[in-house]
């Protein structure tokens, strides 16, 4: 009976542990799985044409002849587009309009005043001017179609006036034929539904193709190009060809989301085929082509990470934790050789050593402020440098932040080296120095290492720690360790709190946080490697 | 020999971030140390963008001027300000009382640039059949008092309230228009950030939140506050109760020409308020 309780303690705990296992391999996956294979869309996707425009004016990159060719080739395709959008406009955006008759009227006054006519008849031809100028704008403003059509024949008929040939009234007449050519083809009574659909097909199109060639440029990158996703063009592709609308179907109720066709919204005008066009001809217009941005892992970024890499964020992530271990491992080994070779076990050491748990248990965003309050306020001005977050005060903090793990690590390691191998050492007549350095060292290594593995990672996934003592949002390259610098880490917070810009780019935000963990994986592979090399050395395989 | 190893690895891992550095500078044909200019900027993370946003503009015009814009929020940059950390701080709210006291002991004085004006938005889920609110039921709705969206004229569904963490300015803004610095429900949900709140509204049928006037967009619907739709024009003109101004502080009013002024008067040129335009917020002046 006992035997038989026995085994099926034994199978229930085996069983257990394989569920464990399978649950944090389960884990790994939905927790990696993610984010590693989204982030791996910022460095492998689709690009188009606009992306190629972007990496050649921002960071010189591709063949000018061919960038310019294309841009000949698709520009060909998008001028239809604008045509299409511009002509439906002549009779819908009527403020727009009516700015531009008031400004022939202008126009024309200044050429009356230069042409020395009797000031008899310059009255005239100014108040002729002045009611056409009146006509147009209530044929404008008008919704009535009859309304409309005499006063622009009333425009019309000083059209063969001897006196308006040749100047900027001409204008005034060829606004008033284009007026009636596009309004004999529109509802009027839509004419608000059309006005606001039309806004937002331009942005749509502003967002899919970029400012028009022969608009000036936006100052800010971001705004400069057009989609250089071939995955972001089709969404907004879709919206163009799409609107969601939310509708009530019953009272009192949740509304509910149906999508129409745009195209319906403006069936029977000239603009009703654009969408046809855009639906066929995207390839054409945009030049989808598969991409492997490696330069992602080097190049700079626009403000926001909206556009370009992750390279000065690597470099800083790096750099922080090279030198916060460079102060971290000789500090933690002489403490841990402390702790074990040269105290006794008394109060102290014990009062020390809970010290030491306690501190490794600390939240880092304490580590933090202290990083702060000492290293930037009060260290930095004390040594003659400025008093300013910096790579050196924040190494300093990640290295304090770090010295607990590296401390209990390798206490652990050195006190698990044979009392033998110390004693035979001794015996040969080798002092204590010499006896730790050449044999409980070495000995004590590979233990060593996996403590500085932990402390590796953990420095270079911190936020908390260097968000007040020396990482930025933005800024150049650092020059030296008195400046501050840009981390994986805390651009991912950065991007995760800032403004709307993450959230058009999520890719990049995935892209971040997947090279801060194929990074910390990197490092940690190396480690392993250098230390299972030890090991083998020491144990003369 | 191990030891040597290690000490190759990281000479070599610093070896290549120096190279690095030195191929980065030489490559941006950045000047020689003497004309190099650095400024400073720290604080609020609603300001942040359009800090980011200038400096990329304006280092086009002065490429030897090297800015560094760090983002842990206004009380941080007060903080700077006042230990001189800083050039500029950014701040979503005014300098309080005993920040502004600190620095006048400290020998600076705080001078307050207004850069944008902010609305605070009232958003639902573009489902919900409610498009207005007046002030006062906002804050019944804050208060627990109003549970379900029924009482409101809207449908049978219970309202989830989602409310920014305490110490952002979003929330001090909303909190002194709306809630009269009188504490919320216990049941309200805090979270962090404005993206956050904005998709936890948009995947929320019952939901109501309040986010930056940049953030209204087609995913989620905004509320007419006391009849008024917030827009660029109403919150400008001061129409719409829930709107803040965004401060630039620095210590004194700048050196006329100095870098730092020509940055804290970067909002008054018409790139400037492009800017502002196109990151959502509201120029103070028209152009």
């Amino acid at each position: 009976m006992r035997i038989f309780v026995r085994t099926i303690f034994d199978k229930t705990f085996t069983v257990t542990t394989y569920l464990v296992v399978l649950m944090i391999i389960a884990l790994l996956v939905i927790i990696l799985g993610p984010m590693l294979s989204r982030g791996l869309s910022a460095v492998i996707f689709k690009d188009t044409i606009e992306f190629r425009k972007m990496q050649f004016a921002l960071f010189n990159r591709g063949v000018e002849s061919r960038i310019l060719q294309e841009t000949k080739e698709t520009n060909a395709f998008r001028q239809k587009i604008y045509q299409t959008i511009d002509k439906f406009k002549q009779g819908i955006d009527t403020e727009a309009l009516t700015e531009k008759a008031r400004k022939i009227y202008r126009e024309f006054g200044q050429q009356l005043r230069y042409k020395e006519l009797p000031p008899e008849q310059f009255t005239i031809l100014r108040t002729q001017a002045k009611e056409i100028r009146d006509k147009l704008e209530t044929a404008f403003a008008s919704q009535d179609k009859s309304e409309i059509a005499s006063c622009i024949n009333n425009v019309l008929q000083y059209r063969d006036d001897q006196e308006f040939k040749d100047t900027a009234t001409e204008g005034f007449f060829k606004l008033a034929l284009e007026f009636k050519n596009s309004v004999e083809k529109t509802d009027l009574s839509k004419h608000y539904l059309y006005v606001k659909s039309l806004q937002e097909l331009e942005s749509l199109i502003i967002e899919l193709l970029g400012p028009r060639p022969d608009e000036p440029l936006p100052s800010t990158a971001m705004n400069q190009f057009g989609s250089t996703r071939w995955d972001i063009a089709q969404r907004i592709r879709d919206k163009i060809l799409w609107t969601e609308q939310w509708v009530e179907h019953k009272p009192n109720e949740s509304l509910i989301k149906i999508k129409t066709l745009r195209a319906e919204q403006f069936a029977g005008t000239d603009i009703e085929p654009l969408f046809g066009y855009i639906k066929d001809n995207i390839e054409q217009i945009l030049k989808p082509r598969a991409k492997f941005y490696w330069q992602y892992f080097i190049d700079d970024s626009t403000p926001g990470h909206y556009f370009g890499g992750v390279g000065p964020e690597i470099l800083g992530t790096l750099l922080l934790t090279v030198i916060s271990m460079l102060f971290a491992v000789p500090i933690g080994i002489i403490a841990a050789a402390y702790l074990t070779e040269c105290s006794s076990e008394n109060l102290i050491i014990k009062i020390i050593r809970m010290c030491i748990n306690t501190l490794a248990g600390v939240p880092s965003i304490v580590f933090g402020l202290f990083g702060l309050s000492f290293f930037v306020l009060f260290f930095l001005p004390l040594l003659g440098f400025p008093s300013k977050p910096c790579i050196l005060a924040a190494s300093l903090t990640l290295a304090i932040l770090t010295l607990p793990v590296m401390i209990r690590a390798s206490e652990e390691a050195i006190r698990s080296v044979p009392e033998t191998y110390k004693e035979a050492s001794l015996a040969l007549g080798a002092g204590k120095f010499k006896t730790f350095m050449k044999v409980t060292m070495p000995a004590a290594l590979p233990g060593i290492l996996t403590g500085i593995i932990l402390s590796l990672s953990r420095v270079a996934g911190e936020t908390a720690p260097v968000l007040f003592t020396g990482a930025v949002a933005l800024g150049p390259m650092p020059s030296s360790i008195f400046h501050s610098t840009r981390t994986l880490s805390y651009g991912s917070y950065d991007m995760a709190v800032g403004d709307r810009i993450a959230m058009m780019v999520p890719h990049n935000q995935y892209g971040m946080v997947a090279v801060l963990v194929m990074l910390i994986l990197c490092l940690n592979i190396m480690a392993i490697v250098v230390r299972s090399r030890m090991f083998r050395k020491l144990h003369g395989h | 020999m191990k030891r040597i190893i290690i000490c190759a690895v990281i000479m070599a891992v610093l070896a290549a971030a120096m190279e690095l550095f030195g191929a980065e500078s030489t490559e941006n044909g950045q000047p020689s140390q003497k004309t190099e200019k650095t400024l400073l900027i720290e604080g609020s993370t609603t300001v942040g963008p359009i800090a980011d946003a200038f400096t990329e503009v304006f280092n086009k015009t002065y490429p030897d001027v090297k800015i560094t814009v760090t983002k842990n929020g206004s009380g941080n940059g007060a903080a700077a300000l006042v230990d001189s950390r800083c050039d500029i701080a950014m701040l979503s709210r005014f300098m309080k009382p005993e920040e502004f006291k600190s620095a006048v002991d400290k020998g600076s004085m705080p001078v307050a640039h207004v850069i944008a004006m902010d609305g605070v938005c009232i958003i639902v889920h573009p489902s919900n059949t409610v498009t207005e609110l007046t002030t006062s039921k906002i804050r019944e709705i804050y208060f627990g008092k109003i549970k379900n969206w029924k009482e409101l004229g809207g449908p049978d569904m219970p309202i989830v309230v989602i409310s920014r963490d305490t110490s952002s300015g979003t929330y001090e803004t909303f909190d002194h228009f709306v809630m009269k610095k009188e504490k919320m429900a216990g049941g309200v949900e805090y979270v962090n950030s404005n993206p956050q709140i904005h998709t936890r509204v948009k995947t929320t049928q019952g939901a109501i939140g309040y986010v930056g006037v940049g953030f209204l967009d087609a995913d989620v619907k905004g509320l007419k506050v006391d009849g008024v739709m917030p827009s660029k024009e109403t919150i400008a003109s001061g129409v719409y109760s829930l709107s803040r101004p965004l401060f630039l502080f620095t210590n004194g009013y700048p050196a006329l020409g100095s870098v730092t002024y020509k940055f804290c008067t970067f909002y008054l040129t018409e790139k400037g308020q492009e800017i502002i335009e196109a990151k959502g917020f509201v120029p103070v002046t028209h152009y």
